[in-house]
């Protein structure tokens, strides 16, 4: 593995970790923004951007932009988060030029009005789509409840009125102040040739005009309200809890994330234990969330109506037990055992290791090797942990549950 | 690139099945036990997951919480999952920590503790199961495409019915358990890094049994209906269709799956530019090739708005009906790409090409390598899809809607 590195004059940051025995590359933009730098009047922009800019330039109609992809074979997709939008593809090394050149160009839309009110129906269809998941929709809601006007407590969707209020003029505004070279990551990993990689960059993206931008850190501790809402056509009980949590930049998230692992992975956990073992809940998981400057713990929870008592009960047990006599060895040494494989298969894939690469400049301006990482994880102690339960308290959460009618629990 | 596959099979019948990957430090590994949803005794449906999830709760001389740890401890990924045909458990580990695991392994598939209160956890938590899947109708609506498209029992739930898996008991489970846990009939794959020598003298060691004879052929009956609707009061009318087409062990079967490529492969495909990108009716829109060892079909998903509903079902049946009129060079160009580049992205990863490499002997008796693949999909063309599409007329549509607002098949 190698690294390299170049910036650009006008700030746009190139990386790259070539792996010349990985069968395929990857590549992706990493745009630091979402819905945290939108205001209220263009809530869901970022998203509804992340769309339009599949829909081509000034030289590429949206159905040559997806010819253009399908024809290298690409697995490529774009996300939009609370913190970033994120475009990327996976291919066979002799098509990464290509899907290279293929976003550069998408980087910079044609924005066309035509093209947004058709898009504007596919967002509504989405938004209704997640309406339809729970899941989904109980952590969105939660969110929203525990960050209580703190723009990390933005929805990424928006809502059926803000996207219907929004106009192109204000996308291209938002673009504008936002897609700015200073602003954004190039990176790639996998079986390529960096030297090719950094002069299309170069020859490509040098005319991209820098922009003052800002992002506001702040860090909040969570609003710690309960709220329940009901929705008839709803069979179970779907409970969102979120606490506060250690930023991105801090270098304990790695405790954290074991943290989130003990209290809350799939099986063998504390809530495993507790909840699922003993068929109280049928899913309950708890994951540390680090963000730009703030971060939480999300648990999410799903069982029967009567049982809603019961559950939470059980899980006020397990956050008091953990503030009384703290985590024990035996659990770290499970957890890092768990986090350091999932670590080690995740980033055998130049796609699995992409992410990483990426969301490392973008929050640390930071090379990190896979081994960084390895050795971080091994070198947290309990007392790590007991120190960060101490100082977050997880039993200390805001609460949000979506469940049918009359609950009887 | 020439991959190297290793086989072995065991006296009484079991058969072990390798691939080795230069690049990864990572292991991955399944059993693949034939006690799938079609092959459980009429009356039982859901069983499935109430003994995958019961056989992890306890065996060997570990109690339920010992084998828990211990599994977590070797830092397991684990995977099981209840399929038509299976239930497979498996797991991707470092490869340093294969032989424990597979200690661990073997005593929850020979020697499970099957306790009485653990079965009453296992029960509750599969009829759970079944309940959340009234939350999940995107989920459900696939799940009952399946039951009314394949004739039964073949497309039977996986996840269960609540009235058979009340009427469950543990001596009805512990009976299919030892009917249906027929290593003569197991297929065990593993891929990444491993010493095959090893693997197989200690599977060897642990899996000695008598062979066994197969507990019988599933009897395949009829078809459910063409349409079925499910009334939900949700945001959105979830569309599940499906139709036939032919198995893997087809001659046409890489005509078929280019062919749903061109229909659904990539974000040029027909689907989606006419479905999402030129109407705007679908944020969700896809179809795939779906198999059984006994059938096959294509597979699509489109979720929209109840008054877009109509026109969207409409304009997907008139994409499955045109494919046939003609297709470009061009279309068919891409198709292949699509299918050959996803074969070696997925080829990376130790847990894929373990599930593909058992896949393959369960369906075809025997491993294809990555280069036949390709030349495969290589060697059909614009004459040999259309041709095939042109004999295989699309014609019976199996449609289930779930929401707010029904549909009319025409």
């Amino acid at each position: 593995m190698e690294f390299k590195k170049e910036k650009l004059a006008n700030g746009l940051n190139v990386i790259g970790e070539v792996n010349k025995s990985a069968k395929s590359a990857a590549v992706g933009f990493f745009v630091k923004t979402g819905s945290r730098d939108e205001t209220e009047q263009v809530n869901g922009v970022s998203h509804f951007l992340e769309h339009m800019l599949f829909k081509g330039t000034d030289k590429l109609s949206a159905l040559q932009v997806n010819e253009a992809f399908d024809r290298t074979g690409a697995q490529f997709n774009a996300g939009t988060s609370e913190e970033y939008t994120v475009y990327y593809a996976a291919v066979l090394p002799e098509y990464l030029l290509d899907v290279t050149g293929l976003w550069i160009e998408l980087m910079r839309p044609a924005l066309r009005d035509d093209d947004f009110n058709i898009e504007k129906n596919v967002i509504k269809e989405e938004i209704a789509m997640y309406k339809d998941m729970p899941s989904f929709d109980v952590t969105d809601q939660c969110r929203s409840l525990h960050f209580d006007g703190h723009p990390c407590g933005n929805s990424v969707l928006g809502s059926e009125e803000s996207i219907d209020n929004l106009t192109s003029e204000q996308m291209r505004g938002y673009f504008t102040r936002r897609y700015a070279p200073n602003n954004m990551v190039l990176a790639c990993a996998g079986n390529f040739d960096w030297e090719q990689i950094c002069s299309v960059a170069a020859n490509s993206c040098s005319e991209w005009r820098q922009q003052g931008v800002e992002r506001k850190l702040e860090h909040y501790d969570g609003s710690k309200k309960k709220k329940r809402a009901e929705k008839s056509n709803l069979s179970r009980e779907h409970i969102c809890l979120m606490s506060s949590g250690l930023s991105a930049q801090d270098p304990r998230r790695f405790a954290a994330s074991l943290l989130g692992v003990i209290v809350g992975d799939d099986v063998g956990s504390r809530f495993f234990w507790e909840l699922v073992d003993k068929a109280l809940a049928e899913a309950a998981s708890m994951q540390f969330g680090p963000m730009d400057g703030t971060g939480a713990f999300y648990s999410y929870i799903r069982c029967s109506a009567g049982n809603v008592t019961k559950v939470l009960d059980t899980v006020s047990g397990i956050f008091q037990s953990l503030s009384q006599d703290g985590i024990t060895e035996d659990e770290l040494r499970k957890a890092k055992n768990k986090v350091l494989s999932a670590l080690v298969i995740k980033n055998e894939l130049p796609m699995g290791r992409l992410g990483d690469l990426g969301s490392n400049w973008l929050y640390l301006e930071k090379y990190r090797t896979v081994e960084d990482d390895i050795s971080a994880v091994k070198a947290v102690t309990v007392d790590d942990v007991n120190v960060l339960i101490e100082q977050f308290k997880p039993g200390d959460f805001t609460q949000l549950s979506i469940g049918p009618a009359e609950n009887n629990g | 690139m020439t991959e190297k596959f290793d086989e072995y099979v065991l006296k009484n019948g079991m058969v072990l099945l390798g691939e080795k990957m230069e690049a990864v430090a990572s292991v991955a590994f399944d059993f693949m036990l034939p006690a799938g949803a079609a092959l459980l005794p009429d009356g039982c449906c859901g069983a499935g997951g109430v003994i995958a999830e019961w056989i992890f709760r306890g065996a060997g001389d570990r109690n339920s919480r010992q084998l828990g740890d211990a599994l977590d401890g070797l830092g397991l990924a684990r995977s099981r999952s209840v399929g038509s045909s299976h239930i497979t458990v498996g797991a991707a580990l470092e490869a340093g920590n294969l032989a424990q695991t597979l200690d661990l392994y073997a005593d929850i598939i020979l020697k499970p503790s099957l306790e009485d209160d653990q079965f009453e956890l296992a029960r509750q938590l599969a009829i759970d199961g079944v309940l959340s899947l009234d939350d999940e109708p995107r989920h459900k609506v696939m799940l009952k495409l399946r039951e009314k498209f394949y004739p039964s029992p073949l497309g039977r739930s996986s996840v269960g019915d609540i009235a058979e898996l009340k009427a469950l008991t543990t001596e009805k489970t512990k009976q299919i358990i030892k009917d249906n846990f027929n290593l003569s009939q197991t297929i065990f794959a593993v891929a990444g890094k491993y010493d095959f020598d090893a693997v197989c003298q200690q599977i060897e060691r642990l899996f000695k049994t008598e062979r066994q004879e197969n507990a019988g052929q599933v009897k395949i009956g009829s078809k459910a209906g063409k349409y079925t609707h499910l009334d939900n009061d949700g945001a959105q009318v979830h569309i599940g269709l499906m139709t036939g087409t032919v198995k893997a062990t087809d001659e046409d079967y890489y005509n078929a799956r280019v062919a749903v490529s061109v229909l659904s492969g990539g974000m040029s495909a027909r689907l989606f530019t006419k479905v999402r990108e030129e109407r705007g009716l679908c944020y969700a829109i896809g179809a795939r090739y779906h198999s059984l060892k006994e059938a096959a079909g294509i597979m699509c998903y489109a979720g929209t708005t109840p008054d877009k509903a109509q026109e969207t079902l409409d304009v997907i049946i008139q994409q499955f009906n045109e494919l046939g009129d003609g297709i470009s060079e061009e279309e068919i160009q891409r198709a292949k790409v699509g299918l050959q580049s996803s074969l070696i992205l997925s080829s990376e990863s130790s847990s894929s090409r373990a599930g593909s490499i058992a896949g393959d002997y369960y369906m075809l008796g025997r491993v294809r390598s990555l280069d036949e693949i390709k030349e495969k999909i290589e060697e059909t063309s614009v004459d040999s899809v259309l041709g095939f599409l042109r004999s295989n007329k699309f014609k019976d549509f199996t449609v289930v809607t779930i929401g707010p607002k029904q549909v009319t098949v025409k």
